[in-house]
């Protein structure tokens, strides 16, 4: 069985070049990095840490030439993107009010223990409304599924067959950051596999995508939605683990009261810390977290998986 | 506290020419102390002035000549942060000259010329204000609009995102005084840098000059009728423009903030939100003396109409004020009027002026609420 590792960023401590060399990988490699979009195909620095052995699957440009190509699918994937940002407006709009509940009544004193109650119940509102996204956004993908199938655009079946093609000689697969709405959109469309036998290693938006939930995060933003949003579902390669990359710069860490009001609102999932020098080891198919990783556990403080 | 610089130097009176061109070379002018601003002249001349607009200050601000030299000064409070505009003013005989300090090179410009600028302590021009070559820069592209309601070929500059894609669907954002936010404010490189930087989504401006401009900006029909009935139209006719109130927003500043409020108390529910810059929003409680001279009287006559029966015209509102202008006051007044009508009111004080600079400051605390920016999808 392979092994899946997932990174901290990249960009300060890069630690994909040795990463991928302790994995004994002796042939080609594929690069995803789609979430780069229109600098995808600045990827020589990438190449150059895999000691030039990497061969990018160019989903970004394959996407637009698509979009180009196939007029039917382009009208159904703008068509679905249309649904999407509306769907996701009034996720924002009522995540929001549910979430700021929860504060409002985790602060409300309470003499008579209704408080806990109320909060749990006011938790569970908030995990509702994430069921009823996903299960909005189920319909969108089976409604453009309907449309527009993928296995019955030429244009798409073109590139599936070099994508099936290149994955096919590759060992491992490298998943970069990015945008991880444009990296999971290209990896759905073009249906990427990775083999149960192929090592990846990923960071940042790569490491969200081989998740089974992706929530979004950002408590810095200034504006928008300031709540963690769920945003699709990954390739569910480590089910269980929601990807927190960048958290020391992403994520108010101190603020317990809402890491907790994060991790319980997750409960089934284990959030994942991903800072700079993180290396998260999940060998020979495991998707249990290994001892060593940092968490965000539910009462809201940063743990380490093994440390009692 | 350590004592002033001009201090210092009165106790080494009587000061030569050798000695104050060191000095004014040393610290430059205005010299930012603290909280403290000494404003220097030099020059054989009756009496010397700093003019400026700084509601709390006298204005204008006398300088005094330092012994019998041809060195003049004065002290005043600037808290930090603070940013002010001004003149020097200076009286030989009969004889009034008004100009910018010969002594600063610090210089804002707007439609009416050029200031001198003083920048207290703790004031620092945003970053994304200046070129940034990493920004991949929109583009400008001039149009003249044919215009049934102003019976005239209205020209517009349409600002599309870098990487524009017909493909994409992008909110819209109209621009009153729009050449000037262009000249001004620098607002093409502020929205290539804030999109560049995810504060911001990408999105289509449109930078709409007035012709006359104290006659269309207050609560003007043709104006409204222009703005709601023709430009958007036609703009989401040829644009992938976001087809809806929400992905509409109006800005403005000063009468183009009337111009703003007032094109959407016209169609109220068209527009989703405003971005109101030291907006003119002058009234009365009583009478109708409200000093601000035959120009304000339909600003006036419009936002006490408004006082009257506040409604909620759009979702979404941001508000921004000087606390040194005259505006400040009935900024301050307004909020809670727009709030009370259930629209959200964001609004925010800068320790400036009626200026461009000001409200250049402001494009990305308001942009960002306006359209925040895709940064949470972003993880590199």
């Amino acid at each position: 069985m392979s092994t899946t590792i997932l990174l901290g960023p990249q960009r300060f401590t890069t630690t994909v070049g040795p990463t991928v060399r302790s994995l004994g990988v002796t042939g080609r490699i594929a690069m995803v990095n789609s979430g780069w979009e229109e600098r995808e195909s600045d990827d020589a620095e990438l190449a150059g840490h895999l000691d030039g052995r990497g061969v990018n699957l160019r989903l970004h440009h394959r996407m637009m030439d698509v979009l180009a190509k196939d007029e039917h699918f382009a009208a159904a994937a703008l068509a679905f993107r249309d649904r999407m940002d509306e769907l996701r407006a009034f996720y924002g709009i009522r995540l929001q009010a549910a979430i700021d509940a929860v504060h409002a009544v985790a602060h409300r004193t309470s003499i008579h223990a209704v408080g806990p109650i109320a909060e749990e119940s006011a938790m569970e509102a908030v995990r509702e409304v994430d069921r009823w996204y996903a299960a909005e956004l189920d319909e969108l993908y089976g409604a453009v599924r309907a449309t527009a199938p993928t296995d019955e655009s030429g244009t798409i079946g073109w590139h599936k067959g070099e994508i099936g093609a290149i994955l096919d000689e590759c060992e491992a697969v490298v998943i970069a950051g990015g945008n991880v709405r444009t990296l999971l959109r290209t990896m759905r469309v073009f249906d990427v596999v990775l083999r149960p036998d192929q090592s990846v290693v990923a960071w940042s938006a790569g490491a969200m995508a081989l998740t089974d939930e992706v929530v979004l995060f950002h408590d810095f933003t200034p504006h928008g939605v300031t709540a963690a949003e769920l945003h699709d579902r990954g390739l569910g390669r480590l089910p269980g683990i929601v990807a927190l990359p960048h958290a020391k710069r992403r994520l108010l860490l101190d603020d317990h009261e809402r890491m907790s009001v994060l991790a319980r609102r997750f409960a089934e999932h284990r959030l994942l810390l991903l800072d700079d020098g993180a290396v998260v080891r999940f060998p020979d198919g495991a998707t249990d977290l290994p001892a060593g990783a940092r968490v965000i556990d539910r009462t809201g403080h940063v743990s380490v998986v093994g440390v009692a | 506290m350590e004592r002033l610089a001009v201090n210092r130097l009165r106790e080494r009176l009587p000061l030569d020419g050798p000695t104050i061109d060191g000095f004014v070379e040393r610290f430059g002018c205005p010299i930012i102390e603290g909280e403290r601003a000494t404003f220097l002249y030099r020059g054989d001349v009756d009496e010397v002035w700093v003019r400026h607009r700084v509601v709390g200050l006298p204005d204008p601000l006398p300088l005094k000549r330092i012994g019998e030299s041809d060195l003049w000064a004065v002290t005043t409070v600037l808290p930090e942060g603070s940013r002010v505009e001004y003149q020097i003013e200076i009286r030989k005989g009969d004889h009034y000259e008004r100009f910018n300090d010969p002594l600063n090179p610090r210089l804002a410009h707007s439609p009416m010329g050029s200031s001198s600028v003083c920048a207290a302590i703790g004031y620092r021009v945003p970053e994304w204000v200046a070129y940034d070559p990493e920004a991949r820069p929109g583009t400008l592209v001039e149009e003249h609009i044919r215009s049934k309601a102003l019976r005239r070929e209205q020209p517009v500059q349409i600002y599309l995102p870098a990487r524009f894609n017909s493909a994409q669907r992008y909110p819209l954002l109209v621009v009153h005084d729009g050449t000037d936010y262009l000249q001004f404010a620098a607002m093409k490189t502020v929205l290539d840098n804030l999109i560049h930087r995810l504060d911001v989504d990408p999105l289509v401006a449109v930078f709409v000059p007035p012709r006359d401009r104290l006659k269309e900006y207050p609560n003007h029909a043709p104006h409204a009728r222009f703005i709601a009935r023709e430009l958007v139209p036609l703009l989401t006719e040829r644009l992938p423009l976001i087809d809806t109130p929400e992905a509409r927003c109006l800005m403005g500043s000063s009468f183009g903030g009337i111009a703003s409020v007032s094109t959407a108390v016209r169609y109220p529910g068209f527009f989703g939100s405003l971005m109101l810059q030291s907006a003119s929003l002058v009234f009365t409680d009583i009478g109708f003396d409200h000093g601000g001279g035959p120009a304000f009287d339909p600003v006036v006559k419009f936002v006490n109409r408004f006082r009257e029966k506040p409604s909620a015209v759009v979702d979404r509102l941001f508000m921004s004020c000087g606390v040194y202008e005259p505006l400040i006051t009935p900024n301050r007044s307004m909020v809670p009027v727009f709030r009370q009508t259930g629209m959200t009111v964001r609004y925010t004080e800068s320790r400036d002026g009626h200026n461009w600079e000001n409200w250049r400051d402001r494009l990305g605390d308001g942009l960002a609420w306006l359209f925040p920016g895709p940064q949470k999808f972003v993880y590199e």
